[in-house]
């Protein structure tokens, strides 16, 4: 009978890992309070390099790939693969530095606290009061 | 109209935000670069017999430096074909030095050596890592350029360029505008300073394009009058006034499709130079296009067709001669990511190159047909 219970407990567990929602988390100077997928994709591709208020954004990107970073390029249509050639493509152009690629969730989280302008993603449970939440989202969107 | 680069310049210099000096100027100096090497082996055509080699293709240098927000300063030095000055191997040169003022994505300016927008390719054609091929696109293969005029097919080189692109409903209209040196440029030092431009007409260009999601699409074109013809005017008995500073036109076309897990891409280019048959006029196009399938994130496959087509009509005061030439070549290849910065690539090409020449007062046409292969690997490297 503990088999039966420990069985479901981790069936349990595993089923909630996997509709864990993604944050996109910003410096709390960031003048926005909301994020469209679209202009998410604008600041991570680099086509856009500013907050409305003129402030320069700081893309942060994690390094691991995990089900956090899978499901945030998922939402935004791009491979991983495909984010990194276009970097590539703009950083060899002279046009922009790719993001900076931190190790963990608690890097970005900590990295987007401290930095103004900065936009990150983790997942939606470690967020602290330090950043501001943009948009979550769910492994379904 | 040839005030034009001076009120640009002006204006560049007169915006409303503070100038590069004003701004925080202590951002460390970035070098980072990349470089191909490859095998190559050919088949024999004509006289050249089968071979084999191993070539440093390419090798670039960047140096950048944001000097402040708005504006970067940026240097790209290359260097070709195992390049060695002392055994007079290869090339080098400047490709590019400017300086870039970005007041957002709507309007930027470049100012400087650059390399201007011209469909898809001519912007990043040097950008080996970004490449799925070791050998480019004809019109884009550089490193060829001892024995094709690459030089013809896009312009090489511009001095002021402004760009950006206007988004809409999520449609982004990109546009380029730019300026350079027509192709008059002296390199010969007995007749005064090298590298300027030699005439008073200048290089005239731009791009219109839209984009939605990975659908990208554009059209180009330049105007710029060239000198060519000049040193022909003895042989034609022309004066030099009929063949100075014929007129030259190239249109471009580019569309690329990115619908994971394929990729595809093409351009068309078509350049005329000087417009009457009974003096000199030459028409050259290319095109290819490029199917390509992501077999997983780090494989990719493709195949691609590339065509080029030139005509050239020369006429003397008695007689005249005609040039056809058709170059095609399927191709196919591989890229494999070894790291995040380390591609393998694989590329076999079969070429086919047909010419047919006229001379002044022969009856007879001489044709001439070569065929052969290439087969080639390559690393390519950023750091």
């Amino acid at each position: 009978m503990r088999t039966v219970y420990l069985t479901i407990l981790v069936l349990l567990l595993s089923t909630a890992a996997s509709m864990a929602q993604v944050a996109v988390i910003a410096h709390q100077s960031c003048p926005a309070d909301t994020i469209e997928k679209r202009e998410l994709l604008d600041f991570y591709t680099g086509d856009i390099l500013k907050w409305s208020d003129g402030q320069l954004v700081v893309v942060f990107d994690l390094k691991p790939r995990g089900e956090v970073k899978k499901d945030f390029y998922k939402f935004l249509g791009k491979s991983a693969s495909r984010m990194k050639s276009i970097w590539l493509k703009k950083m060899l152009a002279g046009e922009k530095d790719p993001p900076l690629s931190l190790k963990s969730e608690t890097e970005i989280l900590d990295k987007v606290a401290t930095t103004p302008g900065a936009l990150g993603f983790v997942s939606q449970a470690l967020v602290t009061q330090e950043v501001k939440i943009l948009a979550v989202i769910r492994a379904d969107d | 109209m040839r005030l034009l680069p001076v009120i640009i310049l002006v204006l560049a210099f007169t915006w409303g935000s503070p100038g590069p000096l004003a701004q925080s100027a202590d951002s460390p100096i970035k070098v980072f670069g990349y470089f191909q090497t490859s095998f190559q082996q050919w088949t024999a055509y004509d006289d050249h017999p089968d071979n084999n080699t191993f070539n440093l293709q390419q090798m670039n240098l960047f140096l950048q430096k944001d000097l402040g927000s708005d504006w970067t300063a940026f240097i790209n030095l290359e260097f070709l074909n195992n390049f060695s000055s002392g055994r007079r191997w290869g090339s080098f040169s400047l490709e590019e030095a400017w300086i870039r003022y970005r007041k957002d994505n709507r309007l930027q300016l470049k100012i400087g050596l650059l390399t201007p927008i011209f469909n898809n390719l001519n912007e990043i054609k040097n950008r080996t890592p970004l490449l799925p091929y070791i050998i480019r696109p004809l019109a884009y293969e550089t490193s060829f350029n001892e024995f094709i005029d690459v030089d013809a097919f896009t312009p090489i080189q511009a001095f002021t360029q402004v760009y950006g692109f206007i988004p809409w409903n999520g449609l982004k209209f990109d546009y380029a505008l730019y300026l350079g040196n027509s192709p008059n440029i002296n390199n010969d030092p007995t007749r005064g300073q090298t590298g300027i431009d030699t005439t008073t007409t200048l290089l005239y260009g731009g791009r219109v394009g839209l984009r939605f999601n990975d659908i990208k699409l554009g059209f180009s074109g330049t105007y710029d009058n060239d000198n060519v013809g000049t040193r022909l005017a003895p042989v034609l008995s022309r004066p030099i006034s009929e063949l100075n500073e014929l007129p030259r036109r190239r249109l471009g076309a580019d569309l690329s499709v990115n619908i994971a897990p394929f990729q595809l891409e093409g351009e068309f280019i078509d350049v005329k130079l000087g417009d009457d048959p009974q003096i000199l006029k030459q028409e050259v196009s290319f095109y290819y296009a490029t199917l390509g399938y992501h077999l997983t994130e780090q494989f990719f496959a493709y195949g691609s067709y590339w065509y080029l087509d030139s005509q050239v009509d020369i006429a003397s005061t008695t007689s005249s001669a005609d040039e056809f030439e058709d170059i095609s070549i399927p191709t196919m290849g591989i890229y494999y990511n070894l790291t995040d910065r380390v591609r393998f690539k694989a590329q076999h090409a079969w070429v086919a190159i047909s010419n047919e020449f006229r001379d002044f007062g022969e009856t007879a046409t001489a044709k001439v047909s070569a065929d052969f292969r290439v087969a080639t690997v390559a690393i390519s490297v950023w750091f």
